[in-house]
């Protein structure tokens, strides 16, 4: 277990963070511009978790959203900081569990992931929203199970999983093809078991 | 004991298979200037960085031997205490700043709040460091909205304000115009009177060698040579290892102008020296050197169909905010002659040619090409007949192998896979990258990416080719082939402009020189004409190329 | 450059608080109404937020920050006013469509309470600079590597989005369309991102760097360029939301309220 959440508190680690944050914030911003039904913003947080593993992750989700919360004046997005650090610590335990090595595999964390986000912000949606996402497709669902007579976490479960889950398989396959390119050059940096070998 | 020892240097980086540094023994006495020379490729950054310790602290991968900083190791005492002793300015202007801080007078503080400074002090120390560069002036302002010259002034400032007892300068100007530059070797000038220990890696070779007391040659990680300027430059092997050499050797070796010593001069001073102690004939020397004076279109004849236009600029007018018009009424015409537009970051370089490309859309005016008003154009509509290599290769490069990323362009504009393919080998043959066809561009070196970028854009076989700063990180190597490919793409009848500020480089290679200040053209010649006016280099705030400078100076000497 | 952080200085009252008495006023305001359980207390703490807006001048600036929650609250009123499962009592009907009191009821609760975080929050985000609050909660123990993380996010986004329209430049440059169908639009995420993660990890690998040379990891204890003076002011905001906050919890207990 503590080999799963071993991490390397280096500079280069916690300088990676705000880059990924950077990443997230522009992803959405691309995703916006080319008029995307998708929000992809968190690429960041995944790749942060990849590289960095499960607790990196966790930092880098939890932190976004913290941080945006000053950028867009709203707190809202502050209580979704929970979502956020779930998705990163799962990613991040899934790469350290080697399903980032395929594609496959990468899909499976993107699913984990997905789910992950669902488990945590429906409770908050509930909470804040009274079970809505503010996405029209799934509001819309929220609105079908409402006069169908479901219960309030059943219509906001799938009002969730309909928004959340292709948004993250989409980033998941974005993340895949970036990650398994990355040069060792790089990826050593931020390798929490990386020794100095001797050459004398 | 000399402040720096390094015995048997060895290092690999992680997942690397060559030694980048090799077995490297050196010494650096307190108080020396000390240049590193060689190709791309040779080392020279690593071992800067070994000084500090981030070789391998940070990078980890595999060490051998010793670097001591005044008695600590540099492998083993935490980078955090080996930076009181050695200070590192780099490249990049922006990716030194630390990020965290939105004043200049803040982030020259940051070091010293680090190093638990009480803030007494700080504020005493980073108002010395801020007067003595100059930019004390600034010091309200957020650094990221600095320029590059002022920024590198805040790096070497941030750096000093720690005390170090040694300095590290990593190509500190090479992402610099030419005031830039001039700002920094002004700061660099500043500081050879205080004593430090300095340890420079520059390819303005003209500079280093004025500063350096002794400078390594290094070769595929090794120090070949470690020596005087003057020695060091007059070795036979130097090209083939991969190092010009400054022009003012250059010129000494044509006229076999020789020190006592049988070495030739490397700086202007000692060049000056010989040929006034040799009562060498001034005159006969400057004509034979009017007549070979870098003049592209005598050198290397182009046959380029002149009259032939393509571009034509009418009354251009833009800005980028309203009532801040940075073009007032441009006329200018290209025919298919290589053109260099050169001028101060901020002269209207880039936005002109970015107009030219369809990136930005004039205010009024028109813009012609072929005759044809391009000015309502989309980019992806222009993208067959104008191509642009952009500055930064990290800013397109997306493929996973270099062969697929020069076929995005031919794919994007239309042509079928084999033929964007074989227009894809000729374009990596061309920048001498064929081999490399298979690997992962984020694999090579920022050098090579570079080629890359240009690959990609030749690949797309475009009429035009434009070209934002292509010697930017290219060494002699790099840049002679840089000069093959304007001549090649020239000679296939194609427009080729770029954008420079070498202006050596530039007085080799192109038969038409445009330059530009303010967002005006103030001289649109051939490279004699532009760079033999004083008054318009000096309202562009450009240097000449040395040699011109050197004529200058002695037919002041005549006179 | 453009920032990406709300706050501005306008030498207001407000803007020259300690960052910590903004903070205290934060979590009175978003507290006291939930705790008080009554509808009428969101209208204490809503009004008290933009009195305070108003006095800094700030309203206007706030608007567009609540304004994006408008059309979700009015969905939620649609929602639940029809829907909600305790609904009995019809208020309206509109065609079809009925209206019932319990959902309306729980839809304004639900509407106030988002109104009354907004409000209050946005007072610290328009008036406080970020890096001083990240400075002040440093010099309490915050550590200084997470305070690194916030601050260097507000310098190192407006930069990525610069370098993202250069990104967007080159590869049209190269004939990528980034209009049309879905498809294509899909197609063109990748090259915009790929060189946007590149260059993002290189350069935060080159700044890494220059903070190691800056004795960012060494192991000493920090020290601060600046003081925040607590003021008058700021003693006020402070114990007045401490104890308005405490005041509504004994009341709560004691079924005052």
């Amino acid at each position: 277990m503590g080999k799963l959440f071993k991490t390397n508190f280096s500079t280069a680690v916690i300088v990676l963070i705000p880059a990924c944050i950077g990443i997230n914030y522009i992803g959405k911003l691309f995703a916006q511009l080319l008029k995307l039904p998708l929000w992809l913003d968190c690429i960041g947080t995944c790749i942060g978790a990849i590289l960095g593993g499960p607790i990196i992750g966790g930092i880098c989700g939890a932190a976004n959203n913290l941080i945006y919360g000053f950028t867009t004046g709203d707190n809202i997005t502050l209580v979704y900081a929970l979502t956020s650090l779930f998705i990163g610590i799962s990613v991040g335990i899934m790469a350290r569990l080697g399903f980032m090595e395929s594609f496959p595999k990468a899909m499976l964390t993107a699913c984990v992931g997905g789910l992950a986000a669902v488990v945590v912000s429906t409770p908050l949606n509930i909470m804040y929203w009274g079970g809505q996402t503010g996405n029209v497709w799934g509001d819309a669902v929220f609105a079908a199970t409402q006069a169908a007579g479901l219960p309030v976490w059943i219509g906001s479960l799938l009002d969730e999983l309909v928004v959340d889950v292709p948004d993250k398989l989409i980033t998941g396959i974005i993340v895949y093809l970036i990650v398994s390119k990355l040069p060792q050059k790089l990826t050593t940096l931020y390798d929490a078991n990386a020794v100095i070998e001797s050459l004398d | 004991m000399s402040l720096i020892e390094i015995k048997n240097l060895k290092y690999r980086y992680p997942g690397a298979e060559r030694l980048s540094l090799n077995d490297i023994t050196m010494n650096i006495e307190k108080g020396q200037f000390i240049g590193i020379v060689g190709e791309n490729g040779a080392g020279k950054s690593t071992l800067s960085q070994a000084f500090l310790g981030l070789i391998p602290q940070f990078y980890k991968g595999a060490y051998g031997g010793s670097v001591t900083i005044d008695g600590l190791s540099a492998k083993t005492t935490p980078v955090g205490v080996l930076c009181r002793k050695v200070g590192l300015v780099f490249q990049n202007p922006f990716n030194q700043l630390s990020g965290a801080k939105d004043t200049v007078y803040d982030e020259v503080g940051y070091g010293l709040q680090n190093l638990g400074i009480p803030a007494e002090e700080i504020h005493k120390r980073v108002e010395s460091v801020l007067r003595r560069f100059g930019i004390w002036e600034y010091r309200k302002r957020n650094p990221f909205d600095l320029s590059g010259g002022q920024l590198q002034r805040v790096a070497i400032a941030s750096v000093l304000a720690m005390n170090p007892e040694i300095l590290i300068l990593d190509e500190p100007t090479s992402q610099l115009d030419p005031a830039g530059s001039e700002e920094v070797f002004q700061a660099v000038d500043e500081l050879t009177a205080t004593g430090i220990t300095i340890v420079m890696i520059e390819h303005k070779l003209e500079k280093l060698a004025e500063y350096c007391d002794k400078i390594a040659l290094m070769h595929q990680g090794e120090v070949v040579a470690f020596d005087t300027p003057n020695m060091i430059f007059s070795r036979k092997d130097i090209s083939e290892l991969g190092v010009n050499v400054p022009a003012y050797t250059a010129f000494a070796l044509k006229y076999g102008l020789r020190n006592q010593d049988g070495t030739y001069p490397a700086t202007r001073r000692d060049l000056l020296k010989i040929i006034k102690a040799d009562n060498a004939d001034i005159r006969s020397l400057l004509k034979s050197c009017r007549n070979d004076l870098p003049d592209a279109q005598r050198n290397n004849p182009v046959k380029a169909i002149v009259g032939s236009e393509t571009f034509s600029l009418s009354d251009l007018h833009f800005s980028y905010i309203e009532g801040a018009e940075i073009f007032k009424g441009i006329n200018i015409g290209f025919d298919r002659r290589p053109t260099a537009i050169i001028g101060q970051n901020g002269a209207g370089k880039t936005t002109l040619v970015r107009i030219m490309k369809g990136l930005l859309k004039p205010g009024s005016g028109s813009v012609k090409l072929a005759g044809e008003d391009i000015s309502k154009k989309t980019v992806a509509e222009l993208a067959s007949r104008v191509g642009y290599v952009f500055q930064n290769p990290d800013d397109q490069i997306f493929k996973y192998n270099v062969l697929d990323e020069v076929m995005f362009g031919p794919l994007n504009i239309g042509m079928s896979h084999e033929e964007a393919e074989s227009h894809a080998h000729e374009a990596l043959q061309t920048v001498g990258l064929e081999e490399l066809c298979r690997k992962n561009p984020y694999d090579l070196e920022l050098y090579d990416r570079k080629m890359v970028a240009i690959a990609s854009v030749l690949a797309m076989d475009t009429d035009v080719i434009i070209l934002d700063e292509p010697t930017i990180a290219q060494d002699y190597k790099g840049r002679e082939k840089i000069k093959e490919i304007i001549r090649n793409e020239s000679g296939k009848g194609k427009l080729v402009i770029a954008i420079l500020h070498d202006m050596d480089f530039v007085a080799d290679s192109f038969e038409r020189v445009i330059a530009m200040a303010h967002g005006e053209i103030l001289l649109d010649g051939t490279p004699h004409e532009v760079f033999r006016n004083r008054e318009v280099l000096e309202k562009a705030a450009l240097a000449p190329p040395h040699i011109v400078g050197l004529m200058e100076e002695l037919e002041h000497e005549i006179d | 450059m453009k920032s990406i952080s709300l706050y501005t200085d306008n030498g207001s009252w407000i803007v020259r608080l300690h960052p910590f008495s903004k903070l205290f006023y934060l979590i009175a305001a978003i507290l006291i109404p939930l705790i008080s359980g009554h509808l009428w207390m969101f209208a204490v703490t809503v009004l008290a937020s933009i009195s305070f807006l108003m006095s800094s001048h700030m309203l206007r600036k706030a608007v567009p920050l609540i304004a994006f929650s408008f059309t979700i609250i009015l969905t939620i009123f649609i929602i639940q006013g029809i829907f909600f499962k305790d609904n009995t009592s019809v208020l309206l009907t509109l065609g079809p469509l009925s209206f019932y009191k319990e959902g309306l009821l729980y839809s304004s609760r639900i509407g106030l309470n988002i109104l009354n975080m907004l409000l209050s929050f946005s007072i610290l985000v328009l008036t406080t600079s970020p890096s001083e609050l990240v400075e002040e909660l440093e010099k309490k123990g915050f550590s200084p590597k997470f305070g690194y993380i916030i601050n260097s996010v507000f310098q190192i986004v407006p930069e990525m989005m610069g370098t993202m329209h250069t990104i967007s430049d080159a590869q049209r440059s190269r004939g990528m369309e980034t209009e049309g169908k879905l498809v294509t639009r899909m197609k063109a995420f990748i090259p915009l991102i790929s060189p946007v993660v590149m260059s993002a990890l290189t350069s935060s690998r080159e700044r890494a760097i220059a903070l190691e040379v800056r004795g960012f990891g060494a192991n000493v204890k920090k020290t601060y360029l600046y003081s925040h003076p607590y003021t008058k002011q700021d003693q006020m905001m402070k114990w007045g939301s401490l104890t308005s906050l405490a005041a509504v919890i004994v009341l709560r207990v004691l079924h005052v309220l």
